[in-house]
């Protein structure tokens, strides 16, 4: 055994001279790749009803469609008193059963099938999706139809996500991460917004039947709705049958169309928000104005961000996590909106005694990247990797599909994914710096720590890297009490 | 084509005949060295899903060293003698010296620990302890450090495959294996095994000691500062009594950091050996190009004549049930550990079809326990097959008022009856179709099939992963029953009961008011309130409550006043629809 494999080495050795192995890895030429992005146009229908739908068929994929629809409608619809009925319906609209078939009858049906079906609706969309194999999409698309056009929301199916729904209330204290995730919420778009107007104990208890299906009848209208189509299908029966299905679907007499969106008008309150927990590890979000998607300066803030803490190769990386052993996970990121404003966060997470000391590397990083122009270099890497990584993007007809239908929903930046990479080339040092300057502004910054007691979090690092909390910017210190989870009041 | 209204069951069952998963078409090659090749062509998109395993994890370490193979995933994106620092030279000095200050620094560390085991400090890693000399040797140390750090062309291990518009470029450890992955553009297959080769051939295992200290942070976040993470890992620990499944992956606290460079460079010289290893790849390549490739990059690593160890410990037989009553800050629950089988055991395909028999919406778990007693919110089941040994596990989240004991009982009734009556022909052929269905979805997406077979590979269990669909669908009903009546017997079962730690949760501000040692009777009550339909139950009851009242002791009277709200609202409720 050993003389053979030593001899298969020695066989390879004198076929493939080692010395035809570069020493760097910028000696390696490589072919090009040139990369079209499918368009949207080139696999849109519009259904007899009127409804968007996008088809993307995928030949020599497994033999398996997928049936997406995109409701036009998130929790701001949510009446007073009555929040977290949206989300609510979202929960049950794949398993309360139909008209025809009660919910027993229907989850046997479907899982006989081996059909996958899942709902959801969040702050500012909602999904009904199926995915099944191929020779039962017939089937399939007709119990989908009916899923979302005649959902029973059978009393006992309520009952039970109501039990669900309370369960997960009861634990938004249990864990930093959800706490850090409520917090930052209220911190950035404030108290009376309507994504923090969340479910409580009350609001759930008074959710009812005639309730949801209000919520229903309100969004059921064709052009409330965008349908996406991927996998293995025939392109012109699919066509056919989603005219005879989905394309049938009429308005309800109480659908409304596009409700608006509401937008926040809080303005951040800067600074050093500490909330207390008993771990052994802080999590720190560093949190600022950000901007939409379809704002000019967005493609430099996605340049600039890279470089900051965007990637794993990022600045805040390099730092916090490489060289000090801060943090496991440390990232930033400017969400895109595209509703309403997106925000910055630069956040990570470290032992309670270097939550002090991290945070004022990550400041430090806000700063530099402002004050000095990034290198040709970074500049570099950061293009070719985002204009590189673009197809990524269309990994999958599923995931094409379902982007197509987002794109028509927000209609925010037309042409977006098309003129992507042209936009992210153009970018310079000088844009990054203008738009570094612009964005991460420190003295506008809300600091938020979870985890900890406040008196460790304010010592800090006293021997190896002495400085206290409330040193790392000029900002006030807050104690941000938890919340009763059940009514999310401030707790005392 | 509209489906005909009253179409049976039984007829949908024969319209579902089972579309056998086609057996995914991979090409495999030994490389000269020994180093295995898997490789499926797909060029629907410009990309590769790239990868290489090791047959190690955690299960291959040692107690006191426990967490290496993971810190040692972590070693690997540190760069090599060519990429990560402007002069080598001096690198490897620094790290030399470094390794000799951190020896000194050891026995430091060892006093203290001592401390620690006999109650004399609380945490031997408080800064506030170190004694002068410790001091000065972190100094010193530090020094080290900085100096390295000027000399470090920063994360350029990662900035290579970043600027060539690499993606998902990463690695995970599991009990077993540890997988590297990336996505290439697939015009640059070449880089990857420049880089992947250039790793295995000479790393560095520079930044060392950071690096140990960012595992940690990994540890806080994953494991101590979570709800159930230290009883998931304690929970582990009760399982395994023998086996290495005993400590968690990511090593015990007192171990990560105390891991050194030379432990971590005898790990790399045992394991990572080219007949240790498995490339795989998948997506937009030519294998004809490809296999030459590897050759070239790969096939200049040399063999590990020596073999590789392996794990020797069987985990003996479980002779009784053993328990864990967890106090956490989380929803009342239970889990079922029961030792089953590892993967590639001939009954593996059984007992999955035996988890779909018990998941889903129309699953017994879920119609039983949750649709019809409703003594839970949730429950489910999945197997979990490892490479030296395996599990079945059971759990259910309990429901308001409900014990998690009871949930533990109506699982196991679940499961008697299937022991009994076996699975009927429609049940079965329903988990099937979702099986057979789940086989295709498994291999759709690159990174996801890449990921399997590596996996699949490193287990010696590649002709099983292929043919899983036939194996699945040639289970019989009577194979179900008898993994159920073979594995899932008391014996085998280890129980974490999970209920609410006392004061962490939150409390509806009436039931507040009652003092706290009632407050289990007044759920239980309420739960009974909730169950009761029929208003002149419910009224005759409360008539008998209120009659009462005024004749309760003090201490009660909050309970009784509680109890006499709710009813009200109650019956309030039933009579309004």
């Amino acid at each position: 055994m050993l003389t053979r494999i030593t001899l298969a080495a020695l066989l390879g050795a004198t076929l493939l001279p080692a010395q035809t192995i570069p020493d760097r890895p910028e000696k390696l030429t490589y072919k090009t790749l040139t990369f079209t992005p499918p368009k949207a146009k080139d696999h849109f229908v519009t259904l007899a009803n009127g409804m968007s739908a996008y088809l993307l068929e995928d030949p020599t994929g497994q033999p398996l469609v997928t049936f997406r629809v995109l409701i036009k409608g998130g929790t701001y619809l949510d009446a007073p008193g009555k929040e977290g009925a949206t989300h609510l319906m979202g929960e049950i609209l794949d398993s309360s059963g139909t008209k025809t078939l009660n919910a027993d009858q229907l989850s046997e049906k479907l899982e006989t099938l081996a059909a996958r079906v899942s709902s959801t609706i969040n702050t500012t969309q909602g999904f009904l999706q199926m995915n099944l194999m191929e020779k039962d999409a017939q089937e399939g698309l007709e119990l989908f139809r009916d899923l979302l056009t005649q959902p029973a929301f059978q009393q006992d199916r309520i009952d039970l996500v109501k039990k669900q729904m309370r369960q997960n209330i009861e634990r938004r204290n249990d864990d930093t991460t959800s706490i850090e995730r409520y917090q930052f919420g209220f911190l950035t778009l404030g108290e009376n917004y309507y994504t923090n107007r969340q479910e409580t104990a009350a609001s759930l208890d008074a959710i009812t039947r005639e309730d949801l299906l209000a919520l229903h009848a309100r969004l059921l209208h064709p052009k409330n709705l965008i349908l996406s189509v991927s996998g293995r299908f025939d392109r012109k029966a699919m066509i056919k049958t989603l005219n005879t299905t989905l394309g049938a679907i009429k308005p309800t007499a109480q659908a409304k169309l596009s409700e608006k969106i509401p937008t926040p008008d809080h303005q951040i309150k800067p600074g050093i928000y500490v909330c207390e927990k008993d771990v052994n590890q802080g999590r720190v979000s560093i949190a600022l104005p950000g901007l939409r998607r379809s704002d000019p300066d967005w493609h430099a803030v996605t340049v600039m961000n890279f470089i900051l803490g965007g990637d794993f190769t990022s600045r805040l990386v390099m730092k916090i996590r490489t060289e000090e052993g801060l943090a496991y996970n440390v990232q930033s990121s400017f969400s895109p909106g595209p509703f309403f404003r997106g925000d910055f966060r630069a956040a990570f997470q470290t032992k309670v005694r270097t939550v002090a000391y991290g945070t004022r590397l990550a400041l430090a990083e806000l700063e530099r990247i402002r004050t000095a122009p990034v290198s040709d270099e970074e500049l570099a890497m950061a293009k070719g990797a985002l204009v590189d990584r673009f197809p990524s993007n269309f990994s999958s007809t599923a995931a094409v599909a379902s982007m197509f239908a987002q794109e028509e929903y927000m209609a925010d930046a037309p042409n977006y994914y098309a003129t992507y990479r042209d936009k992210i080339q153009a970018i310079t040092k000088a844009d990054i710096q203008r738009v570094a300057q612009k964005y991460l502004t420190p003295e506008k910054a809300a600091i938020l720590v979870v985890g900890g007691k406040a008196a460790d979090l304010e010592e800090g690092d006293v021997k190896d890297h002495p400085g206290k909390l409330s040193e790392v910017a000029k900002l006030p210190v807050v104690k941000l009490p938890l919340r009763d989870p059940l009514t999310l009041k401030p707790l005392k | 084509m509209p489906i005909t209204p009253g179409r049976g069951l039984v007829a949908a069952l024969i319209a579902a005949a089972p579309l056998l998963a086609q057996t995914v078409p991979v090409k495999e090659h030994t490389l000269s060295n020994g180093m295995r090749l898997l490789m499926v062509e797909r060029h629907d998109q410009p990309t590769v899903a790239a990868g290489w395993i090791v047959r190690a994890g955690s299960a291959n370490e040692k107690p006191g060293m426990t967490g290496i193979a993971h810190l040692f995933e972590h070693m690997m994106f540190k760069g090599t003698k060519t990429l990560g620092t402007k002069d080598i030279k001096r690198d490897l000095e620094l790290n030399d010296l470094q390794d000799k200050l951190r020896a000194e620094i050891r026995k430091e560390e060892d006093g203290l620990r001592r401390k620690q085991t006999l109650g004399e400090i609380v945490d031997m890693n408080d800064p506030k302890l170190r004694s002068e000399r410790h001091q000065k040797l972190l100094t010193e140390f530090t020094k080290l450090v900085k100096e390295q750090q000027d000399l470090l062309v920063k994360g350029e291990f990662d900035t290579v495959f970043t600027k060539a518009g690499a993606s998902a470029t990463n690695a995970f450890t599991n009990t077993d294996v540890t997988y590297y992955h990336v996505t290439m553009p697939s015009n640059k297959l070449e880089l990857w095994t420049w880089m992947e080769s250039g790793r295995l051939l000479e790393p560095v295992f520079r930044e060392f000691y950071a690096e140990r200290d960012v595992v940690t942070e990994e540890r806080r976040m994953r494991t101590d500062s979570t709800p159930t993470g230290k009883f998931e890992e304690a929970l582990q620990a009760m399982i395994w009594t023998a086996h290495p499944y005993h400590w968690p992956v990511v090593g015990w606290a007192s171990d990560v950091v105390s891991i050194t460079r030379e432990q971590a460079n005898d790990f790399f010289a045992t394991y990572y050996a080219p007949n240790n290893l498995t490339a795989v790849l998948v997506g937009d390549f030519k294998a004809e190009e490809a296999i030459p490739m590897c050759e070239k990059y790969f096939g200049r690593i040399p063999a590990n004549p020596k073999g590789v160890p392996e794990v020797i410990t069987l985990e003996p037989k479980q002779l009784a049930e053993k328990r864990m009553n967890a106090e956490a800050e989380t929803t009342p629950q239970v889990q079922v550990w029961y030792k089953s089988v590892p993967t590639g055991h001939k009954d593996e395909p059984a007992l999955q079809i035996l988890s779909y028999v018990l998941n889903g919406n129309s699953g017994r778990l879920q119609k039983n326990l949750v649709l019809g007693q409703k003594v839970a919110t949730a429950a489910g089941a999945f197997p979990y097959s490892r490479r030296y040994a395996g599990n079945l596990v059971l759990y259910g989240v309990a429901a308001e008022a409900q014990k998690p004991e009871e949930v533990e009982q109506a699982l196991y009734r679940e499961i008697e009856k299937i022991q009994k009556e076996g699975v009927p022909a429609l049940e079965l052929r329903k988990s099937k179709n979702q099986a057979q269905a789940d086989s295709f979805r498994k291999v759709e997406n690159n990174e996801a099939l890449a990921t399997q077979l590596a996996v699949a590979d490193a287990s010696g269990n590649l002709k099983n992963f292929l043919d899983l669909p036939n194996l699945l669908e040639a289970v019989t009903a009577a194979d179900v029953q008898r993994v159920a009546t073979t594995y899932l017997v008391k014996e085998n079962r280890n129980v974490a009961v999970y209920t609410r730690k006392a004061e962490s949760g939150p409390v509806d501000p009436e039931l507040a008011k009652v003092p706290e040692k009632f407050r289990a009777n007044a759920k239980a009550a309420l739960a009974q309130f909730e169950k009761e339909t029929d208003v002149a139950k419910l009224k005759q009851g409360l008539g008998e409550m209120e009659g009462q009242a005024s004749q309760v002791p003090e201490p009660v009277k909050p309970l009784f006043e509680f109890l006499i709200k709710k009813l009200r609202e109650r019956i309030a409720k039933l009579e309004a629809k």
